[in-house]
C-alpha cells in the first residue's frame, strides 16, 4: 500500500484524497494483519485480512447470491413498509377517528423489539422468506408512518387559506396541496429507515433463514470458517454504507426540488 | 399628470354610485380567548364597496382589519351583522372560483416552478390552463424570464408579484390584498405600488386593500376607510382625489401631502389632542 513515486497532479491527489479519508480503515486493517502475524492466534479464531479477501475473490458466486437475496429482501420489504405506512397516515390524516384507532396501535406496535418479533412471526408464517420479508416491512413502516403524518399537517404557510379561497375541493387539495407538502418528511423517513431495512433483514435471516447474508454468516461462523463469516461482515458493510448513500444522495436530490 | 387634457372624463376618481360588490352590514366579531374572555376584534362596522372600486383598510396594527378581509374571503364567519358579496353568502364567491387573494405570506407552493404557481388556480378550478393568460400576467408583474424558476430562487418582492399574478390570473370578481408588500423594503414596496396601479388600472376588478401604510392607500385606492384600534370601527373615510392612471409624480404633490397628514393624523388621535 506505499504511494506509487511522481507521476504527479490527478491520481496522485486522487490517492491523497482517499488516503486522508480512510486511513482509519486502512490502518485498521494494517493493524489487524500485523497482530495475527505477531502473536500467531489460531486461524479459526481470527484468520489474516488476507485469507478473508482471498475467500471474497475465490468464491463470488456464494457472496453474490446471498447478498442479492438479501438486498432483495430489504429493498422489497422498504417498499411495501413504506407503501403501508404512508396509506395508514393517509387514512389518519382522513379521519379523527381512524386516526384516533391507526396512531397509538402504530405506536405500540412499532416499539416491540424486533428481536421479540422475529420468533413469533416465523412461528405464524414459516420459516422461510416470508417471515424476513415481513419483518422487514413491519420495521420500514414505522420511519414512514411518523414522518407522512407530520409531513401531511406541515402545509406551506398560508398555502391553506390560499386552496380554501380558491375553491378548491377536498380531493385536490389533498393531491396538490397535503400530498406534496408530505414529500420532504417522506424522503426523510426512507433514509432513515433504508440502513435498518437491510440490517433487519440480515438479522431474520440469522435467526431463522435457511439463506441470504445472515445466515451465511450464522453457518459460516458455526461451521469455523471464520475467513467466510468475516467476508460477509465486509459485503454487509458494503451493501450498509452503499444504501445509506444511495438515500441520503435521494433525499438531497429531492429536497433540492422541493424547498 | 400626462393624460389630464385628454377626454378620460370616465376616469373621474369620484365613481357615480353603481352596484354594490362588496356590502359589510353592521358587521362585528368577537373572539372566545383561551382564559373565556371573549375579544372584541370588530366593534361594528358597515361599510359599501361598489363594482370596480378600489378601497383600502387602513388601521393600526390589531384593529381588525385583517379580519374585515377573512370574513369577506368566508375564511371567517361574523359574529354579528352580515356579509354579502356580489349578492351572494361569501363562500359562493370562492366556490365559484370568482376571487382572488394575495396575502402577506405569498403562499406560492415551493415544488412548484413560478409559471405553474401562477396556473394553479385554473387547476383548483379544474379548468384547462391557459397558457397565453399565464404567460400576460408573468409578463404583466415583470417576471419575464423567471417562469421555471422556484420560489426560493427569486427575492422578496418578485415572489410578491407572482402572487399578485396569480390573484389575477382567472380574472376574479373581487380582489383581496392584505398587506401584500407588508414585508418589503421601502423601494421595493413603492415599486410595486406603481405597478400594481398600472395593472389594476388596466383591469378595474373590485378591490379591498389592508394596509397600515397611508402613501400606499392613497396611490392605490380610490376610498381611503381609516379604522380604530381595537375594537375596531371605521373613524374616517375619504375619497382619493386623483385620476387614473396615476403617475408615481403624485406622490410628490402638495395635495398628496395634505392627504397623507390628514390621514396620519386620524391614525394617531391622541398626538392631535
Amino acid at each position: 500500500m506505499r504511494p506509487e513515486p511522481a507521476t504527479p497532479n490527478r491520481p496522485l491527489r486522487m490517492l491523497k484524497t482517499a488516503l486522508s479519508r480512510y486511513w482509519g480503515v486502512i490502518a485498521v486493517l494494517v493493524i489487524w494483519q500485523a497482530w495475527v502475524s505477531i502473536s500467531g492466534v489460531n486461524q479459526i479464531v481470527l484468520p489474516q485480512p488476507v485469507d478473508v479477501f482471498r475467500d471474497l475473490v475465490a468464491e463470488p458466486g456464494i457472496y453474490l447470491r446471498n447478498a442479492g437475496q438479501t438486498l432483495l429482501l430489504a429493498a422489497l420489504g422498504l417498499i411495501l413498509g413504506m407503501l403501508l405506512g404512508t396509506v395508514i397516515a393517509v387514512l389518519a390524516w382522513s379521519s379523527t377517528l381512524l386516526s384516533g384507532i391507526l396512531t397509538p396501535l402504530g405506536l405500540v406496535f412499532s416499539s416491540v423489539p424486533v428481536v421479540a418479533l422475529i420468533p413469533v412471526i416465523a412461528r405464524i408464517m414459516g420459516y422461510d422468506l416470508k417471515t424476513v420479508l415481513a419483518i422487514v416491512v413491519i420495521i420500514s413502516f414505522f420511519p414512514a408512518f411518523v414522518f407522512t403524518s407530520a409531513g401531511l399537517k406541515t402545509l406551506p404557510p398560508g398555502s391553506s387559506d390560499l386552496f380554501r379561497v380558491l375553491g378548491a375541493s377536498r380531493w385536490t387539495r389533498f393531491t396538490r396541496l397535503v400530498l406534496p407538502s408530505a414529500v420532504p418528511s417522506w424522503m426523510i423517513a426512507f433514509r432513515l429507515a433504508a440502513p435498518p431495512a437491510v440490517l433487519s433483514a440480515m438479522l431474520a435471516e440469522f435467526l431463522m433463514g435457511t439463506s441470504g447474508l445472515g445466515y451465511l454468516f450464522r453457518s459460516a461462523a458455526s461451521g469455523f470458517q471464520t475467513e467466510r463469516a468475516l467476508g460477509t461482515s465486509v459485503v454487509a458493510t458494503v451493501i450498509s454504507v452503499l444504501c445509506f448513500t444511495f438515500a441520503l444522495w435521494a433525499e438531497r436530490a429531492v429536497l433540492r426540488k422541493w424547498n | 399628470m400626462t393624460d389630464a387634457s385628454s377626454p378620460v372624463a370616465h376616469l373621474s376618481p369620484v365613481r357615480p354610485a353603481t352596484e354594490t360588490a362588496i356590502d359589510l352590514d353592521h358587521i362585528g366579531k368577537s373572539f372566545r380567548m383561551e382564559n373565556g374572555r371573549e375579544l372584541v376584534a370588530i366593534d361594528e362596522v358597515s361599510l359599501k364597496i361598489g363594482k370596480g372600486e378600489f378601497v383600502a383598510l387602513l388601521g393600526p396594527s390589531g384593529c381588525g382589519k385583517s379580519t374585515i378581509l377573512r370574513l369577506v374571503a368566508a375564511l371567517e364567519a361574523p359574529s354579528r351583522g352580515r356579509v354579502v358579496v356580489e349578492g351572494r353568502e361569501p363562500e359562493d364567491l370562492s366556490r365559484a372560483h370568482r376571487l382572488g387573494v394575495a396575502f402577506q405570506d405569498h403562499a406560492l407552493l415551493p415544488w412548484l416552478t413560478i409559471s405553474a404557481n401562477v396556473a394553479l388556480p385554473f387547476q383548483l378550478a379544474g379548468r384547462s390552463v391557459d397558457r397565453k393568460r399565464v404567460e400576460e400576467l408573468i409578463r404583466l408583474v415583470g417576471l419575464a424570464g423567471f417562469e421555471q424558476a422556484r420560489p426560493r430562487q427569486l427575492s422578496g418582492g418578485m415572489r410578491q408579484r407572482a402572487s399578485i399574478a396569480r390573484s389575477l390570473v382567472l380574472h376574479p370578481d373581487v380582489l383581496l390584498l392584505d398587506e401584500p408588500f407588508g414585508a418589503l423594503d421601502a423601494v421595493t414596496r413603492r415599486q410595486m405600488n406603481v405597478e400594481l396601479q398600472r395593472i389594476w388600472t388596466d383591469e378595474r376588478i373590485t378591490t379591498l386593500l389592508v394596509t397600515h401604510s397611508v402613501e400606499e392607500a392613497l396611490f392605490l385606492a380610490d376610498r381611503v376607510v381609516v379604522m380604530s384600534g381595537r375594537p375596531g370601527r371605521v373613524i374616517k373615510t375619504i375619497e382619493v382625489p386623483f385620476e387614473r392612471p396615476r403617475q408615481p409624480a403624485i406622490m410628490r404633490s402638495a395635495e398628496f401631502h395634505d392627504l397623507v397628514d390628514e390621514l396620519t393624523l386620524a391614525l394617531e388621535p391622541e398626538e392631535a389632542a
